[in-house]
């Protein structure tokens, strides 16, 4: 929690004011002080509003010295120097107030702000028209030798209203600009705190509200999976059903059917099966999303895999008329992979690529043995060296001659439900769910799954999957 | 508002808002400039890079009135750039009335609005709504060119209730008028509240009049009040005084 500023901005600039000791350092005062009397030679003190002294130069006054030795006169003094203490200056500002010595002091108050802050007291001074028998300060005591006093009277500064005037002007302006400068250093201070705590509470109040915002969301996102999980499943129980018993009636269990009846039967079972496929690739899809995949991984047959692959495939290519190649390097090594996965990875990449190929052209799935960045951005906490080091891979790619797949929508087609070209899943079927399962099943495996152009026409995916199961991330 | 019987003083705090650049520091510059010597304080202003405010400006404003009440004015401005939004939030805390800055440029409408919204939010975070808060709005830059033309800018006025000034706060045009409009729409709404004019045995007019006379109006105050297009001002308005 940041400290709260000692007074906020209202009290610094509306309220009581602001208070002369708390503002001006008495030192840097006693200095403005010494500057005057360095001048004029004429002791001057600041008190603050409440009577308090604040700063004083040239007490030691040696005519006032000299009185306090005698009880009579140093009474009469001290009775002076106190009145002039509690001396309330007029409305003009100024308050002149005589000495039983002969001399004078200049009460002022001294203002900022259109307020009274403190006091400031001039003097002992003589004035011009001052009476310099010095006959009532002798008579208050025969003891008093009288030309110590004349002596130690004529050593009293010499100071005409109008001099006074001045420097007592001078000394309110100086004192009211060291004022306003410390004002405005105090209320920076206090912005700068008030601004930073505000800013702080500020950013405090917005985290809170994103929290709550990202906690439903992630709530809601559960909530989501489940639902999608749920529904699948309740989905693929009566649909086993209709293609169980759809088959049942195409081979003629229940009886022969017309050549017209089996054609509508076959139909029904095929729309059956498309859409249990659609199914399972959303039952896969939430399992990625509420992380409940599992990945059985093992030493996996690579070779294996391709093979069963355009086997299965086989059919489907020779009734579209397309060449199903593959092309796999001898000697590649065992992987870290699910096989299961691996070959539905493998599947759907050459089905798609069947689909997409025209009549007479070519399918290729290959696979060789590559080198693999780890890791393409350096690792927290350094040691990139060793941990970014190449690592062995096996590359699949599945090239075809088919329409190709523009630039600027690669990396778009492994997003879930998304088609490059939405009037070709009428044309071609699919749903727009395959390649993001297979993203996030070759994700799964710590591989890459890209997408190049094959010259002259046509598109590769290229898989790529680490041999060893990766050391870090 | 601070009110302090004892010594009979009053302490109003008045707000100047608005976009960056709008004029908010020249507006009050040319306050300070036009206050007769004694009646306005050094102008404070706390802060600044390249001439920005940081955190904001204030200027003091002291009238004495009949029966030797003392009334305190304090002028503050918000720093008007956009990030400075929680400064302006502490600045506007307490504010007793406020004047909107508005850039007449039609390049700067957006400004204008987003800022204005900013002030709802930053009222609302006080628990205050613009619609109790004292307000009037002031078009300056009207020298420039490419500016929203005095027609729209009237013809908008008149469904509003807030009243409406135009100003070049650079010559000191329209400066004064639009503070005038302000300090009577304030003092309006506190004396309202806390029956001052009874309590301190004051005349709003006069003192009113006396203000614009210390800021250097010959004008009478029906003619300066006179200045805005549209709004309410007629709390003080001769024709609605019955």
């Amino acid at each position: 929690m940041l400290p709260a500023p000692t007074r906020s901005l209202d009290e610094l600039t509306l309220g009581e004011g602001v208070k002369l000791e708390e503002l001006v350092d008495r030192e840097a005062l006693g200095e403005i002080l010494g500057s005057v009397y360095e001048l004029f030679q004429i002791p001057l003190r600041i008190f603050s509003d409440d009577g308090r002294l604040l700063a004083d130069v040239g007490r030691d006054v040696e005519l006032y010295t000299y009185l306090n030795a005698f009880r009579k006169p140093r009474a009469a003094v001290d009775q002076v120097i106190s009145a002039v203490k509690n001396a309330v200056p007029g409305a003009d500002g100024g308050l002149t107030v005589p000495c039983v010595s002969g001399a004078e002091y200049q009460v002022s108050a001294l203002e900022y702000d259109g307020r009274v802050i403190g006091r400031a007291i001039l003097g002992p001074y003589v004035a011009p028209e001052a009476d310099t028998s010095l006959g009532s300060l002798l008579s208050l005591d025969p003891a008093l030798e009288a030309d110590r006093v004349r002596e130690l009277f004529a050593r009293l500064p010499r100071a005409g209203a109008a001099l006074v005037g001045k420097i007592v002007r001078h000394l309110a302006s100086t004192l009211e600009l060291v004022l306003f400068s410390e004002h405005r250093a105090l209320l920076t201070s206090n912005m700068h705190l008030a601004s930073v705590r505000e800013s702080f509470r500020d950013l405090e109040d917005k985290n809170q509200k994103l929290q709550v915002a990202y906690d439903r969301l992630k709530e809601l996102d559960r909530l989501k999976s489940n639902f999608l999980a749920t529904v699948s499943h309740e989905l693929r129980t009566p649909l086993t059903s209709i293609i169980g018993y759809s088959e049942m009636l195409s081979e003629g269990l229940v009886g022969e059917l017309s050549s017209e009846q089996r054609e509508f039967v076959l139909t029904i079972r095929e729309k059956g099966e498309q859409l249990l496929a659609l199914i399972k690739g959303l039952l896969d899809l939430s399992k990625f999303e509420s992380g409940t995949m599992t990945l059985r991984k093992n030493n996996t047959d690579v070779a294996k895999v391709v093979r069963e692959v355009t086997s299965t495939l086989q059919p489907t290519a020779l009734r579209k008329d397309v060449r199903l190649e593959q092309a796999v390097e001898a000697g590649l090594p065992r992987i870290w992979a699910d096989p299961e996965r691996l070959r539905q990875i493998l599947l759907n990449l050459t089905e798609n690529a069947i689909k997409f190929t025209p009549t007479a052209g070519k399918v290729t799935l290959s696979a060789r043995i590559t080198g693999m960045e780890a890791n393409s951005i350096a690792p927290e906490g350094g040691g990139m060296v060793i941990l970014g080091a190449k690592r062995t891979a096996v590359e699949f790619r599945i090239s075809d001659t088919g329409i190709g797949i523009p630039e600027n929508e690669r990396e778009k087609v492994f997003d879930a439900f998304y088609q490059v070209d939405s009037s070709s899943t009428r044309e071609q079927g699919g749903t727009g769910l395959g390649l993001s399962i297979v993203k996030r099943l070759v994700d799964g495996h710590d591989g890459t799954v890209r997408i190049e152009a094959n010259e002259p026409e046509g598109t590769v995916f290229v898989v790529t999957i680490p041999v060893r199961r990766a050391t870090i991330g | 508002v601070q009110l302090d019987f004892v010594n009979r003083e009053l302490t109003i705090k008045l707000v100047y808002y608005g976009p960056a650049l709008s004029g908010k520091t020249t507006n009050l510059q040319a306050l300070h400039k036009a206050a007769a010597p004694g009646a306005s304080g050094r102008l404070m202003t706390l802060e600044t890079r390249d001439d920005r405010t940081l955190f904001f400006d204030l200027l003091p404003l002291t009238f004495k009135s009949q029966g030797s009440l003392a009334v305190r004015l304090k002028v503050f401005t918000v720093p008007g750039q956009v990030i400075h939004s929680s400064t302006r939030r502490l600045v506007v805390q307490g504010a007793d009335g406020i004047a909107f800055i508005a850039d007449s440029r039609l390049s700067e409408t957006q400004h204008n609005a987003e800022s204005f919204m900013d002030l709802k939010q930053n009222l609302k975070e006080h628990g205050l709504t613009l619609r109790q808060m004292p307000l009037i709005i002031q078009f300056n830059k009207r020298d420039l060119p490419d500016v929203r033309s005095d027609e729209e800018i009237a013809q908008l006025a008149a469904q509003g209730r807030e009243p409406v000034y135009m100003a070049v706060a650079t010559r000191g045009l329209g400066a004064v008028e639009s503070f005038i409009g302000l300090l009577h729409l304030t003092w309006s709404a506190l004396n309202a509240e806390h029956d001052l004019d009874r309590k301190f045995g004051f005349d709003s007019r006069a003192f009113l009049a006396s203000v614009a006379e210390k800021l250097g109006q010959n004008r009478a105050l029906t003619e300066i009040l006179g200045a805005s297009v549209g709004g309410a001002l007629d709390v003080l308005r001769p024709e609605a005084a019955s």
